[in-house]
């Protein structure tokens, strides 16, 4: 099986203390893997561990078919993007500007963007429909804007596989679903393989692929399809979830929905 | 139209440069005319009343207040990158009372012993003594997230430097106390030529590899997670921007004393004019801005109530803090 990304029993975590042991997960091509698990499970510590903003503290990281510390750092920001949760107010800076640095691993010692690079930002923005946002502030923008405004940064730099945490967290549901969208088509016509974790069940399984649960306890409990993963018995009890509490909000909110309409 | 910004800039700085250096010749205890200023330029007269005064009084302390204020207004910029916060300076954070700490100690075993202390020397007193109280800084804002608490945490630690420095100074020889405290109040008028090919060797290096540094800059602007993302080795990168902004802090301080407030106000104002915080443009228009500024001040500074000359440090407080105070309200507001 071709992957991008792949991990074999990895230990997860900050200096020595593990948060997530032994987990295994693999990204196909074009392919959307979504994390899910309660707060604090360790989601975004298994995906900076793989995105290389955390030391593994045991096991190994596959990128293609060789050891990521084979790779160079820059050879590696060829191959993956990031989208973070990281926040903080980029001074004076454009959207273009933003989208630009994705081209940075491509870029020589000044960071200065040729007409090919200038010509994959334009085109970058216009698929992403950001096109509009080029000169505005990058602070100024609603969240809905800036999350796209940072996907169009992560296609720039044209990976094969994108980190994603909790991406839809902050926006509304037209807003997520906007951009799930988007990431849909994008990473499926690119061949770009997704990690990503998610909140919202109920979208992670309208998107994914493949889900993987990371319980509360730092394990990777299951692995599979959402047909597979999400059934009232796992999931309430990867979330600790009372009995009967599960069905009370998901089936009632749909029964409410469809009285009405 | 950002870039039509940005060249109206470059053009700004140039055109003021050059008036400012034209009026440093010009005014002063003995004011000449525009006409002898330039005939002594070009003929490179050394030896009249007034080529003495052009080329062994004037001549240096313009060259020091161009040069030593780019440094500093630089080593701001590379600060407030690091510490993404654009209230950031070398005098704020205790940075450069720390340089003069270490600098006075030199200073005063040298003099107690009859030494003299070559330019170099200075410079790497200094520099320690930056670099301990960056160490200093660098521990306290890994144990506290608020930045406003990090700065008064380095206005305190400056304090401190501050008053030991005034406790040495108390106690040394009364020979020495002149000469150190002309030099501890900052002033442009102590720099010789000798000192002035070093701190240009030192200064135009530093400024140099900074620039040379503006890629990874740019990124770390979004993040340091985003600047991992896309390859810089974020270890070697904090390490030098910490040691660029050392350097260039220190050597201003090991040879004009302590200037405050030019790392802050001179990157807020170029921002404004330009519209832009990116790297590429800052580092050589905060040089420009910097020698601009302190030019300006020092030109106010011996000038105003001449003969008394008034400390480099009051004037440029009395310029940069309230655009500080602007750029704060400013902030706040949006």
């Amino acid at each position: 099986m071709r992957s991008v990304i792949r991990a074999e029993r990895l230990d997860s975590g900050y200096g020595h203390k593990v948060i997530v042991a032994g987990a295994e997960l693999l990204v196909q091509p074009g392919e959307i893997v979504t994390l899910i698990g309660p707060n604090g499970a360790g989601k975004s510590t298994v995906l900076k561990t793989i995105a290389g903003q955390l030391e593994p503290i045991a096991g190994t990281i596959y990128i293609g078919d060789a050891e990521r510390s084979a790779y160079s750092l820059t050879d590696i920001a060829k191959k993956q993007a990031v989208m973070l949760t990281e926040r903080k107010p980029a001074e004076k800076m454009t959207c273009e500007e933003v989208v630009s640095l994705g081209r940075y691993p491509y870029t020589g010692r000044l960071g200065i963007l040729s007409e090919n690079d200038k010509k994959i930002v334009r085109d970058t923005m216009e698929l992403v429909h950001v096109t509009e946002l080029a000169d505005r502030n990058y602070d100024h923008i609603s969240d809905g804007q800036r999350q796209r405004v940072l996907l169009a940064r992560a296609i720039c730099q044209e990976p094969e596989i994108m980190i994603l945490d909790e991406p839809t967290s902050y926006l509304d549901i037209r807003h997520k679903l906007e951009f799930l969208d988007l990431l849909r088509s994008l990473t499926q016509e690119k061949e770009i393989g997704v990690i990503m974790s998610m909140h919202e069940l109920e979208l992670a399984h309208l998107i994914a692929d493949k889900v993987i649960c990371v319980s509360a306890d730092g394990k990777v409990v299951k692995t599979g399809s959402p047909e597979e993963v999400f059934t009232d018995e796992l999931i309430s009890s990867l979330y600790s979830l009372g009995d009967g509490r599960l069905r009370e909000v998901y089936s009632g909110f749909v029964k409410s929905i469809e009285k009405n309409g | 139209m950002r870039n039509s910004r940005i060249k109206a800039c470059y053009a700004l700085l140039g055109v003021l440069l050059l008036v400012l250096i034209l009026l440093n010749i010009l005014i002063g205890s003995s004011s000449m005319t525009m006409g002898d200023a330039l005939k002594i330029l070009f003929s490179h007269d050394t030896v009249s009343k007034y080529g003495k005064i052009v080329w062994d009084i004037r001549m240096p302390r313009i060259l020091a207040a161009a040069l030593l204020g780019g440094a500093l207004s630089v080593s701001g910029f590379l600060l407030q990158t690091f510490f993404a916060n654009p209230i950031a300076g070398p005098y704020i954070l205790g940075i450069s009372s720390g340089a003069k700490l270490v600098v006075a100690c030199v200073m005063i075993f040298a003099l107690s012993h009859g030494m003299m202390v070559h330019s170099l020397v200075m410079i790497i007193a200094a520099f320690a003594g930056s670099l301990a109280v960056t160490g200093v800084i660098l521990l306290i804002s890994g144990k506290v997230r608020s930045m406003a608490v990090l700065i008064v945490c380095g206005v305190m630690v400056g304090y401190i430097c501050s008053a030991v420095t005034e406790f040495l100074v108390t106690f040394a020889d009364d020979s020495n106390i002149v000469n150190l405290h002309n030099w501890s109040m900052g002033s442009f008028s102590a720099v010789s030529w000798d000192n002035i090919s070093v701190i240009a060797l030192v200064v135009l290096i530093a400024v140099i590899v900074s620039f040379l540094l503006s890629k990874p800059m740019n990124a770390f602007q979004m993040g340091e997670q985003y600047a991992v993302s896309v390859g810089v080795d974020i270890r070697s990168f904090r390490i030098g921007l910490i040691t660029l902004s050392s350097i260039l802090s220190a050597t201003v301080t090991a040879f004009a004393g302590p200037i405050s407030f030019v790392g802050i106000a001179v990157p807020h104002i170029i921002r404004s004019i330009t519209d832009t915080s990116k790297p590429v443009v800052m580092i050589p228009q905060c040089f420009l801005g910097g020698s601009v500024f302190c030019l300006f001040c020092d030109l106010l500074a011996r000038s105003l109530f001449a003969p008394t000359e008034m400390s480099i440090s009051s004037m440029t407080a009395v310029f940069g803090a309230p655009v500080v105070i602007a750029m704060l309200i400013g902030r706040k507001k949006r």
